[in-house]
């Protein structure tokens, strides 16, 4: 829509005044964690002072272990998640067969569900079996509820490959798992990209079940491990912050590099069922 | 028949994982509310609704409910139609349209433990930054302690919620705004509508689904939020001012060591979460399959 000049005057006017409230936070967090403790009591958080990079050692000392146990879990549960969303979405949408709307159902309500709901069998569940305050812990718990999304996301992405194709390779004597291979995973980029972005932030970003089931130190993940800072007398505002913008980096350069992927994520979670 | 076969058995590893972790541990979570389980050792001797019965007389649920509450009332609105608002700006052939769109998404897609801290840091009452802003600028009669300030901490929690979620609230609707045909749009703007009055006679009244979308999955993130307010304000100050039920059930559950009393607000949590879904994905379901 076109406006006249001074409405469009106003427009950018607008949009500068809310960009400029929605960067203001991070602004002042990477001016803090750039102070020296002095300085923050002393000088004004919008306002850069002589920088020092000593928070972020300090931060990186306290978070080096739970930035890479995070880094383990959610790259495993990344992987293990999509490759199973991708293989229950190409059944789902690909494979006619009774009931297939009712196990679709059965999975995207699995979405929704509040994690309230489950905690407390899975903390027993993951004592049983041995995993609580582990690694293998939380990349079995990240990918076993990462497998509704991400069935959803491969699903309503394989609908637009064409019948036609795998008809003509089923006809040529291909079976589900040939076609599986030589067709739908070839042309599975885009929905991989979509899902593996959108599982890597999601699993990196959730703190509940860190909470919940790392209370140690082997599996402490980077979430919990920056709540912890807060508080502290021994981390001061611009160590907390450093650390912040430590456990933020890994997203921050996924959402700058591949954003538009990860908006068809938000999407498809938001508007299809 | 064979074909039959093969799908199911490619599927049932799914299905039984997600059959236990989901559904099988919602149905033992309610067991667990019913039982007399309290303490680390599981019990299962099952003493009927009492714990239902006992949260209608716990103060602590109702405080925590009526936040629920007023975060439907108040957050849910404010970033739905906040997003609109940002939406339709961005809609106007903007220059910079992307750096504007990635400047106001980026706090949706960090993890609420940081965007938790960094308003934490802005909130702080002796050298956070709105308080030395508002100094600065003379407006230092509008200081206040914040979310120090057990009065005005959930208000608090609200703004730093809606700026997180306008984002993502101003993406959905600007899905919606692109998806309506140009000739549309063309054929309003021929019949003289234009600016404004193009929005509001046109073009907002065919954004009913993306609102619906937006406010049903804000109003299931209201209830289930547990991240960010348990690392802002850890549902303080002054004990429980800005408790909410995921907090509640955290609290009775991990710290008390009521394990079914906790179980059972997490039924109650169940309960009102299904009854927003349930009906918006019948509704979505019957839409695609007509």
């Amino acid at each position: 829509m076109k406006f006249p000049r001074p409405r469009r005057i106003l427009l950018y006017v607008l949009l500068i005044f809310f960009a400029f409230m929605y960067v203001l936070p991070f602004w002042t967090c990477i001016t803090t964690s750039l102070k020296t403790e002095k300085d923050v009591i002393n000088t004004v958080p919008i306002e850069p002072a002589w920088p020092t990079l000593m928070p972020w050692m300090d931060a990186l000392g306290i978070m080096e272990r739970p930035l890479l146990n995070s880094f383990i879990f959610t790259l495993f549960a990344t992987i293990f998640s999509c490759f199973i969303g991708s293989i229950n979405g190409y059944v789902l949408s690909k494979i006619r067969f009774k009931g297939s709307e009712m196990i679709f159902l059965f999975f995207t309500i699995g979405i929704f569900i509040p994690y309230q709901s489950v905690l407390i069998p899975l903390l027993l569940t993951m004592s049983r079996l041995r995993l609580y305050n582990s690694i293998q812990g939380l990349i079995l718990v990240h990918t076993v509820y990462g497998i509704p999304i991400c069935t959803l996301l491969f699903r309503n992405f394989y609908g637009e490959i064409p019948d036609t194709l795998i008809m003509a390779a089923k006809t040529d004597g291909a079976g589900t798992w040939t076609i599986y291979r030589r067709i739908v995973l070839p042309l599975s980029s885009a929905p991989f990209v979509v899902a593996g972005v959108f599982q890597f932030t999601s699993i990196w970003n959730d703190f509940l079940f860190g909470l919940v089931l790392a209370r140690g130190s082997e599996a402490l993940p980077a979430s919990v491990a920056l709540a912890n800072l807060k508080g502290t007398t021994t981390a001061f505002w611009n160590v907390q912050m450093a650390g912040a913008l430590w456990y933020a980096l890994p997203v921050v350069i996924v959402y700058l590099i591949l954003g538009k992927y990860l908006i068809k994520g938000y999407m498809a979670g938001a508007v299809k069922g | 028949m064979k074909e039959n076969l093969i799908a199911f058995s490619i599927l049932l590893p799914s299905i039984l994982s997600v059959g236990y972790f989901v559904y099988a541990s919602i149905g033992w979570n309610v067991i667990a509310s019913i039982s007399d389980w309290k303490g680390l050792e599981p019990s299962y001797t099952i003493i009927g609704f009492n714990h239902y019965a006992e949260l209608f007389h716990d103060p602590v649920f109702w405080i925590s409910l009526k936040n629920n509450l007023l975060l439907i009332l108040l957050f849910v609105p404010a970033s739905v139609l906040l997003g609109l608002f940002l939406a339709i700006l961005l809609d106007m052939k903007v220059r910079g349209e992307g750096i504007f769109r990635t400047i106001y998404l980026l706090p949706f897609a960090l993890s609420f433990v940081i965007t938790a801290s960094l308003w934490a840091w802005m909130y702080d009452p002796k050298t956070g930054v709105i308080n030395i802003l508002l100094e600065k600028i003379g407006l230092g009669f509008l200081k206040s302690g914040w979310v120090t300030d057990s009065s005005i901490a959930m208000y608090c929690v609200i703004l730093a919620l809606t700026w997180q979620f306008s984002g993502y609230t101003m993406l959905i609707f600007l899905a919606g705004i692109r998806s309506i045909p140009e000739s549309q749009i063309m054929a309003a703007e021929v019949d003289g509508a234009y600016g404004f009055n193009l929005y509001r006679r046109i073009i907002i009244p065919q954004l009913k689904p993306s609102a619906l979308a937006a406010f049903v999955i804000l109003m299931v993130f209201t209830l289930k939020g547990f991240d960010f307010i348990y690392v802002l304000t850890g549902g303080g100050p002054g004990g429980w001012s800005t408790f909410v039920l995921p907090l509640e059930m955290f609290r009775e559950t991990f710290t008390m060591t009521h394990f079914a009393y906790g179980a059972a607000i997490a039924t109650v949590l169940f309960v009102i979460v299904m009854a927003v879904v349930l009906p918006y994905l019948y509704f979505s379901f019957r839409r695609k399959g007509e």
